[in-house]
């Protein structure tokens, strides 16, 4: 397996109260292309702060990252969001104007990456794989549940057609059993589409389908342990 | 989907903010239309009525500045600067004629002629129904007796208007129509050709025709049977220095008539009459006046052997001293010119004692009315569109403030900052345009009626309208050479309309993508600070 994205000595803190609070320090790790991976952490960790640096929200104060061996610094942070990866949020973070359709179609249009003519199909067809029929998708996304709008999050995130996707709290503000929903949907991101998947999470539910447990403590990554 | 059509969706879906704002645009738009339309009215008013004018600048010696110059002269360098008086020359009006602006030019001599072998057209008023024309005049001779001779005057019958120019204002101003044969070139002026043009009626009434002859005199044939005649005697002139012949080579309709309602016309002699006009170029009367005025200088110079001005060689009469001018009317081609004409020409003669008028007072006065107008709904525009600019502004960055999530998620989706900034306009762009088409019928209607009563306001407030001119005076004369067209306020009112010119829409528009433009600046500087990572994790 290639590596896809590489940490290299991340350093990043923060001014808190006048005292200086270190988050990541000379945090490294490779992550593999194809595969599941779930940070956890406590509370104040800084598994958030990891995920806004490597998905190129927010920059570390050292330290370079690596997308395919190219330094993401060099790339350009809009071109890297815009063409290879992308990220879901807890809250979703849709574009409320639009439809689910004109969500995952924004991402289309954004990205650089090669996407099929028929834009539309391929949109619904995302968006009916996730269980979002036509129409759903052609709702605004104010009108949608927390997991429907959850899913649309995730088509849009495979419609700008990147290899690589984070997820923040995907679960956070969903019930159990859409929970399990979304959990399968990642995995099989992996499995079927042959995405790398990032997710931070606080949930064992979800750490349990991945394929590394990674944690974060005292500024670093570390392999809990891989499911089979 | 690009920023074009997310602007679309944003201005479509979030319905009541769109409204909202439209209508904000909708009433700048109607300010900024009251405020250009009355403005441009004002100014169209100004310029249909100073297009009404004929574009005449009279120029003129500045006597006033001569004489000024003159009295700081010790006393006995006075005399000798009077004798050096700044006439206007040939050479100067040719000089003057090489600016394209110029049409027409008029250096006009006007002369009273007796006619010889022709008749002046009768009027038949009363003054030639009466005979005025002898008078008993008495002196005591050297015996101390009293002598009394009657004295009988002819009236000159014709009514010469000599050019040193070929282009008349008044056929390019169709006063005078040719109707047959031409006018003279400015050859024949320079080389004194002895040809005339007459009118259609003076030649109907000699049955006359291009290619015959005339024959005129400049002094009244009374003159020769009178004691004048022993003095003309005296400097050796004779009747027939005074004739001269004249070719007649064209036939003009002079539109202008002796109107029998006149004010004047009972009291008028053949001359005086707009049919006993003859145009002739002014060298042929210089040539013959010159013939006189050097028989004259020898006369005096013979009489007065010690009169140092009679002496002097350089006092004589020349040409160029019959010839020189005290004012010229230059006609341009275009009336809105003048102003700038006449700015460019007085600054290229300073100390020269020239001045140039273009009659401008009347056309000021009138003008102000539709100035104080234009002053205020340029001022009522210039603060809208800067109380707009600070108004939409203000709106556009607190509106950011609740859109700045959608920006967190659009700049996570790697769209860059300024295709959101370009969003951001197009929104707004949009909302301008519909709210300023509203406010354009809208504001036509508001401006006509705005604009109206304020200058009828302005009108009465600046009681010009006591200085309008007395239609029902007339008065004819020949000897008219005041070229300018006279205006009243009530041309300059009739010609004030309320019209929203597509210019004007235009000018709407620009204005509105102008305050859009402004108004995004502030925000942009915002968005160009967001950071995506600040917005989204705080609203997790």
């Amino acid at each position: 397996m290639s590596v896809i994205l590489k940490l290299e000595n991340i350093n990043y803190s923060y001014i808190d109260g006048g005292m200086k609070r270190t988050i990541l320090k000379d945090c490294s790790f490779e992550f593999e292309e194809g595969k599941f991976y779930t940070i956890l952490g406590p509370s104040g960790s800084g598994k958030t702060t990891l995920l806004s640096i490597i998905a190129g929200l927010d920059t570390p104060e050292s330290g370079t990252f690596y997308y395919e061996g190219i330094d993401v610094k060099k790339m350009g942070l809009t071109k890297y969001r815009r063409n290879k990866m992308a990220i879901v949020f807890q809250q979703y973070n849709l574009i409320n104007y639009l439809t689910g359709y004109e969500n995952v179609l924004l991402a289309m249009t954004e990205t650089d990456n090669p996407i099929p003519k028929n834009k539309k199909g391929v949109a619904y067809a995302l968006l009916e794989k996730f269980g979002i029929v036509k129409t759903k998708a052609d709702r605004l996304v104010s009108k949608l549940s927390g997991g429907e709008q959850q899913r649309v999050a995730i088509a849009r995130a495979l419609g700008s057609n990147v290899d690589l996707i984070f997820a923040d709290e995907p679960t956070g503000n969903l019930d159990t059993a859409t929970e399990e929903e979304i959990i399968r949907i990642f995995k099989q991101l992996t499995e079927d589409f042959g995405k790398t998947v990032i997710v931070v999470t606080h949930s064992n539910a979800v750490s349990r389908f991945s394929d590394h447990r990674l944690k974060l403590e005292n500024g670093q990554l570390r392999l809990m342990g891989e499911n089979e | 989907m690009n920023f074009f059509q997310r602007a679309i969706k944003n201005t479509t879906r979030k319905l009541s903010k769109s409204v909202l704002l439209a209508l904000t645009f909708f009433v700048i738009g109607n300010f900024v239309i009251v405020g250009l339309g009355i403005s441009n009215a004002a100014e169209q008013a100004k310029v249909m009525t100073r297009k009404q004018m004929r574009a005449a600048v009279t120029y003129q010696l500045d006597y006033e500045a001569f004489w000024d110059y003159i009295e700081e002269l010790p006393e006995e360098e006075q005399m000798e600067a009077y004798n050096h008086y700044p006439y206007i020359t040939d050479d100067e009006i040719q000089a003057l004629m090489a600016d394209d602006r110029i049409k027409s030019v008029n250096a006009i001599t006007n002369l009273q002629a007796w006619p010889i072998d022709i008749e002046g057209v009768p009027l038949n008023n009363e003054y030639e129904q009466n005979n005025y024309g002898s008078s008993m005049s008495c002196w005591i001779d050297e015996t101390g007796q009293e002598v009394c001779e009657e004295y009988t005057w002819v009236d000159p019958e014709l009514f010469i208007k000599a050019n040193g120019f070929s282009g008349m204002i008044e056929f390019s101003d169709e006063m005078y129509i040719l109707k047959e044969g031409r006018m003279y070139t400015q050859e024949e002026i320079e080389d004194a050709e002895k040809v005339c043009l007459i009118t259609d009626t003076l030649a109907e009434h000699n049955n006359l025709r291009v290619g015959d002859m005339i024959e005129i005199s400049f002094e009244s044939p009374s003159n020769f049977n009178n004691h004048y005649n022993s003095w003309y005697s005296e400097m050796g002139l004779t009747e027939e220095d005074f004739k001269l012949e004249l070719e007649v080579i064209g036939i003009f309709d002079n539109t202008q008539i002796a109107d029998p309602t006149a004010d004047n016309f009972d009291w008028m002699a053949k001359y005086e009459s707009p049919e006993n006009i003859v145009l002739m170029p002014d060298s042929i009367y210089a040539e013959h006046q010159l013939n006189i005025s050097l028989k004259s200088w020898e006369y005096y110079k013979q009489m007065w052997p010690d009169d140092e001005y009679y002496q002097n060689e350089d006092n004589m009469p020349t040409m160029d001293n019959i010839l020189s001018k005290s004012a010229v009317t230059l006609l341009l081609n275009d009336p809105l010119e003048v102003d700038s004409f006449v700015e460019q020409v007085q600054a290229s003669l300073d100390g020269q004692y020239r001045l140039l008028d273009a009659n401008n007072e009347t056309f000021e006065q009138l003008s102000r009315p539709l100035d104080t107008l234009t002053l205020f709904s340029s001022m009522i525009v210039v603060l809208v569109l800067v109380n707009a600019v600070v108004i939409i502004t203000l709106v556009t960055a607190l509106t950011l403030k609740t859109r700045e999530y959608e920006i967190g998620v659009l700049l996570s989706q790697g769209v860059s900052k300024f295709m959101v900034i370009a969003q951001f306009f197009v929104e707004l762009a949009l909302v301008a345009v519909l709210g300023f088409t509203l406010a354009v019928g809208s504001g036509s209607l508001i401006a006509g009626r705005v604009g109206e009563a304020v200058l009828q306001y302005q009108v009465e407030f600046s009681g010009l309208n006591e200085t309008e001119v007395d239609d029902d005076y007339n008065y004819i004369s020949n000897w008219n050479d005041n070229y300018f067209t006279e205006i009243s306020l009530s041309d300059m009112v009739d010609a004030y309309e309320v019209q929203i010119s597509p210019l004007i829409i235009g000018e709407i528009y620009v204005a509105g993508l102008g305050i859009v433009l402004i108004s995004i600046l502030i925000p942009s500087l915002m968005i160009m600070r967001y950071n995506p990572k600040k917005i989204l994790m705080s609203a997790q």
